[in-house]
């Protein structure tokens, strides 16, 4: 074989060893996220959320795989899973009758952002409290 | 002789066994209904939810499953008849010596995945993995399901489907029982409306 022939074999496949890396980097599958107890402690699951065992990502959808550089869902990561915001209203319907559906409340209707009260790696805080302070122990619960 | 008491036994013995199976199938078949099953079972607040579901002949087709559909083991007619049995005799028990007034509805709810059985669910919803009308976070989440079966991890359907085949139960138990004293006597009128429904719907058939 001729030093040529071999010098342009050789540079076919240098050309497709770059491509491969190149395809290789921008398809390349994220990393498994273990989960280890720091991790765990670092970002506690709501108990309702860890008794179905989710991986990070199912939440953190396209964010990567570094727990530390994710960033809040939205509203719409939420009714991924939990539908719609009418939908969790509808399920405390019998709090209507008091006008007291915090799905539904009589000052914003169910149009709230999920994360006015509800936060998962963090204690929830009702917005209702700001002002019913007092008496909202009656007819609520504390915040999932 | 021996062969014709021998034909005749066997006959005999033919006509006792497909008796026997058509007593334990009519058997069953009539009593695995909510009109039936309610009148021992104390769950007037949960038949009254399904009547308003999917499940409870509210969806597109009409069809209706009946209570063992989903609340009985299907793994095999041993363990079906038995569980079957076993809930006749301690709901029974219950409705007729124990104090129904101390069921604590709510906190049997999160029990769900003990008396929801999967394969119940998967009897009718085979496709829940190939299924296009469910969203690709329904698919996803049916994947998880499918990759903690046989571990400690292991869910049930009912876990995420939290109301499945009673839609809007929460709301009926607080009609019945509500959870916070702040709702009591609250809910007379819906209480007595949905035992009214009920009535009407068992005297129409439905």
């Amino acid at each position: 074989m001729s030093g040529g022939k071999t010098l342009a074999i050789a540079g076919v496949f240098l050309v497709l060893g770059v491509m491969s890396l190149i395809g290789g980097e921008s398809d390349s599958p994220l990393k498994p996220i273990v989960i280890t107890p720091e991790l765990k402690e670092e970002f506690p699951l709501k108990s309702h959320h860890a008794k179905l065992s989710f991986e990070c990502t199912f939440c953190h959808v396209g964010q990567g795989d570094d727990p530390k550089e994710f960033t809040y869902i939205g509203d719409e990561g939420c009714l991924s899973c939990h539908q719609s915001k009418e939908h969790m209203a509808e399920r405390l319907a019998f709090m209507d009758k008091l006008h007291v559906n915090p799905h539904n409340s009589i000052h914003d209707g169910p149009t709230l952002y999920c994360d006015e009260c509800h936060n998962e790696h963090k204690p929830s805080t009702n917005m209702c409290t700001e002002c019913h302070e007092h008496d909202i122990d009656l007819w609520m619960r504390p915040t999932p | 002789m021996k062969k014709r008491i021998l034909i005749a036994a066997g006959a005999i013995g033919v006509f006792l066994g497909l008796f026997g199976s058509w007593v334990t199938y009519e058997g069953l078949h009539r009593t695995s209904d909510d009109k039936f099953c309610i009148v021992c079972h104390e769950m007037a607040p949960m038949v009254s939810a399904y009547h308003t579901d999917p499940h409870g002949g509210q969806g597109e087709s009409g069809f209706k499953a009946s209570c063992v559909s989903c609340h009985m083991p299907h793994d095999n007619v041993f363990n079906y008849i038995y569980t079957k049995a076993k809930n006749g005799v301690v709901e029974g028990a219950i409705h007729f010596f124990g104090d129904v007034d101390a069921i604590d509805w709510h906190a049997n709810r999160k029990n769900r995945d003990k008396f929801v059985y999967d394969d119940g669910c998967i009897s009718c919803h085979s496709n829940y993995k190939t299924n296009a009308f469910i969203s690709p976070k329904g698919q996803q989440m049916h994947t998880h399901y499918d990759a903690l079966l046989g571990t400690d991890k292991q869910i049930g359907c009912a876990s995420c489907h939290v109301e499945v085949g009673h839609m809007g139960l929460r709301t009926v138990l607080n009609y019945y029982k509500p959870e916070y004293e702040y709702y009591e006597g609250k809910f007379d009128a819906e209480k007595e409306a949905v035992e009214k429904g009920l009535i009407e719907a068992f005297k129409k058939g439905e």
